[in-house]
């Protein structure tokens, strides 16, 4: 059995103000054309001005977001860096490519090649924060994050000396991508506009979405932020897995269902996965909160870590922005949330996070 | 470690044939598989010799039982598919059915070798054709999922992606997933399908040799690309000896680090290499002259080999142990090599024989040491393989005798 871990730090680049805003998720930013992007930052702040110039936005994103998350811990140079991600920089890979076709594979630019390689995130963050250690990508679509998280779970479990690993998730939308999974039906056929999008849970389809977030995960208890005390990831899940996962949890920790304070949800306004969420929605009792976030982050393989970040926020603020209300509880704080997601490709999953040491 | 991991069934197909046998003969007859290909569509196909399979998608296919033609099946699946066939041949599919296994895959650019033919009707206002087929082919989980779908596998499924050492990393966090009881069993390797993509941006980054790669070599230029699949079923010794399994070497060390250095780049003087290799020793409670083989990553490119060679000198001193690079048997198979590579320095421990690093004629003036030029017998107890990435990300990897 391994012990719980903590999360000690966090830091997200999303499409809402999560970076270097003040106040929690202030001015809500919505869209109404099927796809939210990450607000911008100063990039340059986090990155080396000379490598910055030739780097793509996923890059920038990700590096600064793992950058920040350093910053906000303390920490010059963590014990390793593991990262997921369902589809690493696309833009360099579609430029690549694109490039290849057009101009029929000759004078090629490698430097899209070079950043269009899954780890190349993880290599510079290695360099920036000179971290020789463990080092490692994970590329497994919903399960990107999580995978990520259990490596760091079993790290800080292999280990009886304090470790702290930098731990985090990037992922991007692109226009092609948008046409590329239209065709998949992932999305909606008339796109509502974003804050609004979990009203319209009667259609098929989302809206899409990207991001960054990035922990530091230690086995340090103090100064933690929470634990992360469980973690299921489910193949093809179905409403019934999702409960019985949620009650094995549950038992294994020996809590009651009222003693959930929060439950994030990864509902996002698809009639054919909103079954999942739909026990969640009516077994919860009164005293817990059932929020909702893929509205403000949109659809993509590492969702998980906006949720994850959002949890932190709750965690320190003791506030609940009403934006990410669906059933508002009794329970008078947020020692604990329960965020249960799922990933269109087939995937879920869950975790139990908690303030109590 | 805590619990011995050991190996007991493994698959391969590589530019040196389908299955253990005709990988293992090639090997012992020293006969590469390098050619110019014949089923990579790309300009540059006529002039780089590659390790390409010599099976066609519609051969592959027709070995797997599946239908031929456009079926949604990448090169890079199918490839997938008939190696881990050879490693589930030997395995009751009850004892899977019961005790489950993990599935941890490994890849670099996912079903490119198809997407890129595709793409452009991806991106089209075309909403039918075989290309929706491949929608999902884009990404690196592809070929794990076709391969826990087609065999049933679970409960635990992971795809890796550190470039070239993608799959030595697939290795480790089975055995990882094995001691700390998340499951009993891991089949763990990695797979690359030739595409454009791929040898277009090695080719962009001017490192790929015309000739026959000559890895350690003074004359050294460059990489051959190469395909491939491998994978190794992992276990505890007590659940092999359980099951009366044959035991075909011990997982005894391994060890990740990165470079922290450049993104393509390694360290000049092969820090990053010297301290993966270390970590590995440690790891596996060995010394440096405990180390009878090393199975270098070696691709033959200018910065490589003189990185690995020099932390090769640093680490091993007065006891430098018989090395070699069986990259121009296969060519460089990317996210496959450290899986395949593992199962040669497998073969090393059950043969006693060091390979032959093909084509080696000068020594490099940067080093004092010169690699195995020709098959050697020799009495191999451990084994190191190493696999070094893009983005400074190293593994190695050590095989003990069982």
């Amino acid at each position: 059995m391994m012990k719980p871990v903590y999360i000690s730090a966090a830091a997200a680049l999303s499409p809402q103000h999560s970076f270097d805003a003040d106040g929690f998720l202030p001015d809500v930013v919505s869209s109404n054309n099927g796809k939210l992007y990450v607000q911008d930052t100063d990039y340059s702040k986090f990155i080396n001005p000379v490598a910055i110039r030739r780097m793509s936005r996923m890059l920038k994103i990700g590096i600064s977001t793992g950058m920040r998350t350093m910053q906000l811990a303390g920490i010059e140079t963590p014990d390793g860096i593991i990262t997921g991600t369902g589809r690493g920089s696309m833009r360099d890979m579609e430029l690549f490519l694109g490039d290849m076709i057009r101009l029929q594979e000759e004078a090629l630019n490698p430097t899209y090649f070079i950043q269009s390689t899954y780890n190349s995130i993880n290599g510079w963050l290695a360099m920036q924060t000179k971290c020789t250690g463990y080092n490692q990508t994970y590329v497994h679509r919903g399960h990107s994050l999580e995978v990520a998280l259990l490596d760091a779970q079993m790290l800080l479990n292999e280990n009886e000396a304090k470790q702290t690993y930098l731990v985090g998730c990037f992922d991007e939308m692109t226009e092609d991508y948008f046409v590329v999974k239209n065709k998949a039906h992932y999305w909606k056929k008339t796109l509502p506009d974003s804050q609004h999008l979990l009203q319209h849970s009667d259609t098929n389809g989302t809206i899409g979405g990207e991001g960054a977030a990035f922990f530091t995960i230690t086995n340090d208890a103090a100064n933690a932020i929470c634990s992360i005390e469980q973690m299921t990831m489910l193949q093809e899940p179905t409403p019934q897995t999702v409960q019985a996962t949620i009650d094995s949890i549950l038992a294994e920790k020996g809590m009651r269902l009222k003693d959930l304070d929060m439950v994030l949800c990864g509902m996002s306004g698809d009639a054919r996965y909103q079954p999942l969420y739909q026990p969640i929605l009516e077994n919860t009792t009164a005293h817990t909160t059932v929020a909702a976030f893929k509205h403000l982050c949109g659809e993509y393989d590492t969702s998980t870590g906006f949720a994850l970040w959002l949890a932190t926020r709750l965690f320190t603020a003791q506030t609940i922005p009403e934006v990410l209300i669906q059933k508002k509880g009794i329970n008078p704080t947020i020692g604990n949330i329960l965020v249960v997601n799922h990933y269109p490709q087939g995937t879920a999953s869950i975790l139990l996070l908690s303030t109590n040491k | 470690m805590a619990e011995r991991i050991v190996v007991t069934s493994l698959g391969i197909i590589s530019a040196l044939g389908n299955g253990a046998d005709a990988n293992l003969q090639s090997l012992i007859a020293a006969k590469a598989g390098l050619h110019y290909p014949q089923h990579l569509q790309s300009i540059h196909a006529p002039q780089f010799l590659m390790g390409e399979v010599a099976y066609s998608n519609d051969d592959l296919c027709t070995l797997l039982g599946l239908p031929t033609g456009n079926n949604g099946y990448t090169r890079t699946t199918l490839l997938a598919l008939v190696a881990m066939q050879e490693v589930m041949q030997g395995i009751d599919k009850q004892l899977l059915q019961e005790e489950g296994f993990a599935c941890i895959n490994a890849n670099t650019v996912g079903g490119m070798c198809s997407v890129e033919d595709l793409y452009p009707e991806f991106i089209s206002d075309k909403q039918e054709g075989d290309f929706l087929k491949y929608l999902d082919t884009l990404d690196c989980a592809e070929s794990t999922q076709n391969i826990v779908n087609y065999f049933g596998i679970k409960p635990f499924t992971a795809t890796i992606s550190t470039a070239c050492s993608s799959s030595a990393n697939a290795i480790i966090l089975g055995a990882r997933l094995i001691q700390h009881g998340i499951v009993k069993r891991a089949i763990c390797g990695g797979c690359d399908a030739l595409s454009r993509f791929t040898l277009n941006g090695f080719h962009s980054l001017k490192n790929v040799d015309k000739q026959p790669c000559r890895p350690f070599d003074n004359t050294r230029f460059g990489l051959n690309l190469g395909e491939a699949a491998g994978y190794l079923l992992l276990e505890t010794e007590k659940a092999a000896k359980e099951r009366g399994a044959e035991i075909l070497a011990v997982l005894s060390g391994y060890g990740n680090t990165n470079d922290a250095y450049h993104p393509t780049a390694p360290s000049p003087n092969g820090d990053g290499a010297y301290n993966t290799m270390q970590l590995a020793l440690h790891k596996a409670g060995l010394q440096p002259q405990d180390i009878d083989y090393i199975n270098a990553h070696g691709t033959a490119t200018i910065n490589n080999d003189a990185a690995e060679g020099k932390a090769i000198e640093r680490l091993f001193e007065n006891n430098i142990p018989l090395f070699s690079s069986t990259k121009p048997f296969t060519g460089h198979t990317l996210a496959a090599a450290g899986s395949i590579e593992a199962i040669f320095s497998i073969w090393a421990l059950q043969q006693q024989k060091a390979w032959a690093n093909l084509h080696f004629t000068t020594k490099m003036e940067e080093l004092a040491i010169a690699p195995v030029a020709q098959m050697q017998d020799a009495n191999l107890q451990h084994v190191l393989s190493n696999s070094f990435g893009f983005g400074g990300n190293n593994v190695s990897l050590i095989f003990s005798k069982a």
